[in-house]
């Protein structure tokens, strides 16, 4: 698929140039935000309602800054937790957010998010999810981006550890131009559950949208994705699509995939695709005759694999970074902060 | 170097390969010839350690070791290297990575520190400047895209970054135009010594114009039917497999 270049330039050039160790860091402990309301660089931060969650507002005109936000459960508050961010873009603004959702230790932590993103005019946002709690943990994402004409959402979501993952994205383009991707990737083994529920609403014409999302499922857990996109009627000159790849590791993994398609509009493209493999078995066997173990054989086969999702990650640091955790991931050398390459903790 | 005694190879109940005896030592180039279906491609992929063909008799040693007690990757580490007749696509998997990854392992194997970036590109530069490869290949997908003769030079460009002891070349020569060859070719030429072996499976005698064998053998219905100099070939070439199998 050829890359899609609708925005000015100056939204092409949007990188995160800040060092790493000038991303501003943003805490969340048990849902409470860990600072007092504050407005600086064109960023205004506050609680939500009833104290918890995190409302975000960045001004207009302000653009290329990266903030992180980690995310933790702690001991403090061990039942379960619901708690409402609401993060909002100006017209023009333009902004990345990483954010690392941790647990402290290994209880089952119950946290379900309700996320809300408005993007105003020509506004440029990206974001990034890292989903790494502990393998007991219930995490549920219920995210909704609305975007507003020529606004862009660049979004990244990334499940590596949690007992039952839930992520509902849902995206809304009511109005023209705008530009929505949402990529994914979830690694799951052990008894890991993990649930994707993507919505796309073109409901307006001339937007762009496409989803690819990548799962390799191990031992015998569990996958699931449902997609889809809904072209409303009037929606002329929508490019839409979807697909969903996955990897089964062992007989006893197991994934259901169902992308959708809606459309009511004549002059779209859209496609969608999914796909459920296991490995290549020549494709191991040309590599271990050129001396590579068969473990790592598996490994370089399992990082082709995700290749395309993470190469869609600009910033090259972060993206350098990432494909670090998907191998520490994969060779189950991440069950702890410690080895976590994104040192929020 | 390689010594094949009554090899008998089946996939299922087929039997592929019926009793084949091959001598290499270090310093000869041999080639294969024999009609499609005689079971060349097997023989190589059996020697490489290929688990879908099963050995139901006979025995190999490479470099005084029992070839088939060996994994695959363990016989490449030792020095055994097929090209292949049908080089794999790796999607997402970059040429540099690929070969990182294989000589790291060959390197480890011999007990050497891994290479720095620095001294690694170098070699990948150089050797692929052997085959007259693109430097622009090194970010692509392994044999993504390519073209028949692209993917046989990123063989002979693999081979020269491992430097194998014994190296089987399958069909090297099929689909190439004259230039690439003769890239190819040389690149066999340029690392042959004293002390490695080559086997080159062909058809024709074309490329053994550029590589001269020292023994040919003619492989049919999975026995070896001849075996002689090099002036076998251009008589394959001249009068056809038939002439032998008749006499046969
Ligand atoms: N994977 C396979 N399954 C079944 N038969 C095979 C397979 N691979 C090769 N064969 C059979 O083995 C015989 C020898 O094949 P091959 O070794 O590829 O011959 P060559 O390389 O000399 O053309 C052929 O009859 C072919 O059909
Ligand atoms: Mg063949």
């Amino acid at each position: 698929m050829k890359e899609y270049i609708y925005m000015p330039e100056v939204r092409r050039v949007f990188r995160c140039t800040v060092p790493d160790e000038n991303i501003r860091q943003v805490f969340l402990v048990d849902g409470v935000l860990q600072e007092e309301e504050t407005e600086k660089n064109g960023i205004i931060l506050k609680r939500g309602p009833e104290e918890k969650g995190l409302y975000m507002r960045v001004q207009g005109d302000h653009f290329g800054e990266t903030i992180q936000i980690i995310s933790v459960r702690s001991e403090d508050l061990p039942g379960p937790l619901e708690f409402t961010n609401k993060w909002e873009l100006e017209p023009g603004a333009g902004i990345q957010i990483i954010v690392c959702d941790h647990t402290l230790n290994e209880h089952l932590y119950q946290t379900s998010r309700f996320s809300k993103i408005i993007l105003g005019e020509d506004a440029c946002l990206d974001i990034l999810f890292m989903q790494n709690e502990n393998i007991r943990s219930h995490y549920r994402l219920d995210l909704i981006a609305n975007l507003d004409k020529g606004s862009q959402l660049d979004c990244h979501v990334l499940s590596f550890y949690g007992g039952i993952i839930n992520n509902k994205l849902h995206a809304v383009m009511n109005h023209p131009e705008a530009v929505c991707r949402m990529d994914g990737l979830f690694l799951a083994d052990g008894e890991q559950d993990i649930k994707y529920d993507i919505s796309v609403d073109h409901n307006a014409p001339e937007c762009y949208s496409r989803q690819l999302f990548k799962g390799i499922l191990d031992n015998h857990s569990r996958g699931s994705f449902n997609g889809a996109i809904k072209v409303a009627p009037g929606a002329q000159k929508t490019e839409a699509y979807q697909a969903n790849h996955n990897l089964l590791l062992t007989n006893d993994a197991k994934i259901t995939t169902k992308p959708q398609l809606e459309i009511y509009a004549d002059d779209v493209k859209c496609s969608h695709g999914a796909s459920i493999g296991r490995m290549d078995e020549m494709g191991l066997f040309y590599l271990r005759s050129r001396g590579i173990s068969l473990a790592e054989a598996k490994m370089l086969q399992q990082m082709a694999f995700v290749e395309d999702v993470l190469a869609g990650i600009r910033t090259e640091s972060i993206r350098e970074r990432l494909e670090k955790m998907v191998e520490s991931r994969l060779r189950g050398e991440f069950k702890k902060c410690s080895n976590c390459t994104m040192h929020c903790c | 170097m390689l010594r094949i005694k009554d090899l008998c190879v089946s996939i299922g109940e087929k039997e592929i390969l019926r009793g084949i005896n091959l001598e290499i030592k270090p310093g000869e180039t041999h080639a294969i010839m024999g009609p499609n279906g005689s079971g060349k491609s097997t023989l190589a992929s059996v020697l490489a350690g290929r688990e879908t063909f099963t050995v139901t008799g006979g025995s190999a040693t490479f470099m005084g070791k029992d070839l088939f007690a060996m994994t695959p990757e363990e016989r490449a580490r030792l020095g055994f290297f097929l090209g292949f007749q049908y080089p794999v696509e790796i999607p997402g998997l970059t040429i540099v990575n690929f070969m990182k990854a294989a000589i790291n392992e060959q390197r480890k194997y011999k007990n050497l520190p891994a290479l720095s970036s620095g001294e690694f590109l170098k070699m990948m530069r150089e050797k692929m400047a052997v085959v007259e490869m693109d430097p622009s290949f090194v970010g692509r997908g392994v044999n993504v895209g390519f073209s028949g003769g692209e993917k046989k030079r990123n063989e002979i460009f693999q081979m020269a970054m491992l430097e194998p002891m014994l190296a089987i070349l399958d069909e090297t020569d099929s689909g190439l135009d004259v230039d690439a060859l003769r890239v190819v070719a040389q690149g066999v030429n340029k690392l042959k010594t004293k002390e490695n072996a080559f086997v080159v499976i062909t058809h024709y005698q074309r490329l053994l114009n550029y590589i001269i064998p020292d023994i040919v053998h003619v492989l049919y219905k999975g026995q070896i039917i001849k075996t002689a100099g090099k002036n076998l070939a251009l008589e394959v070439e001249n009068k056809g497999y038939d002439h032998f199998i008749n006499k046969k």
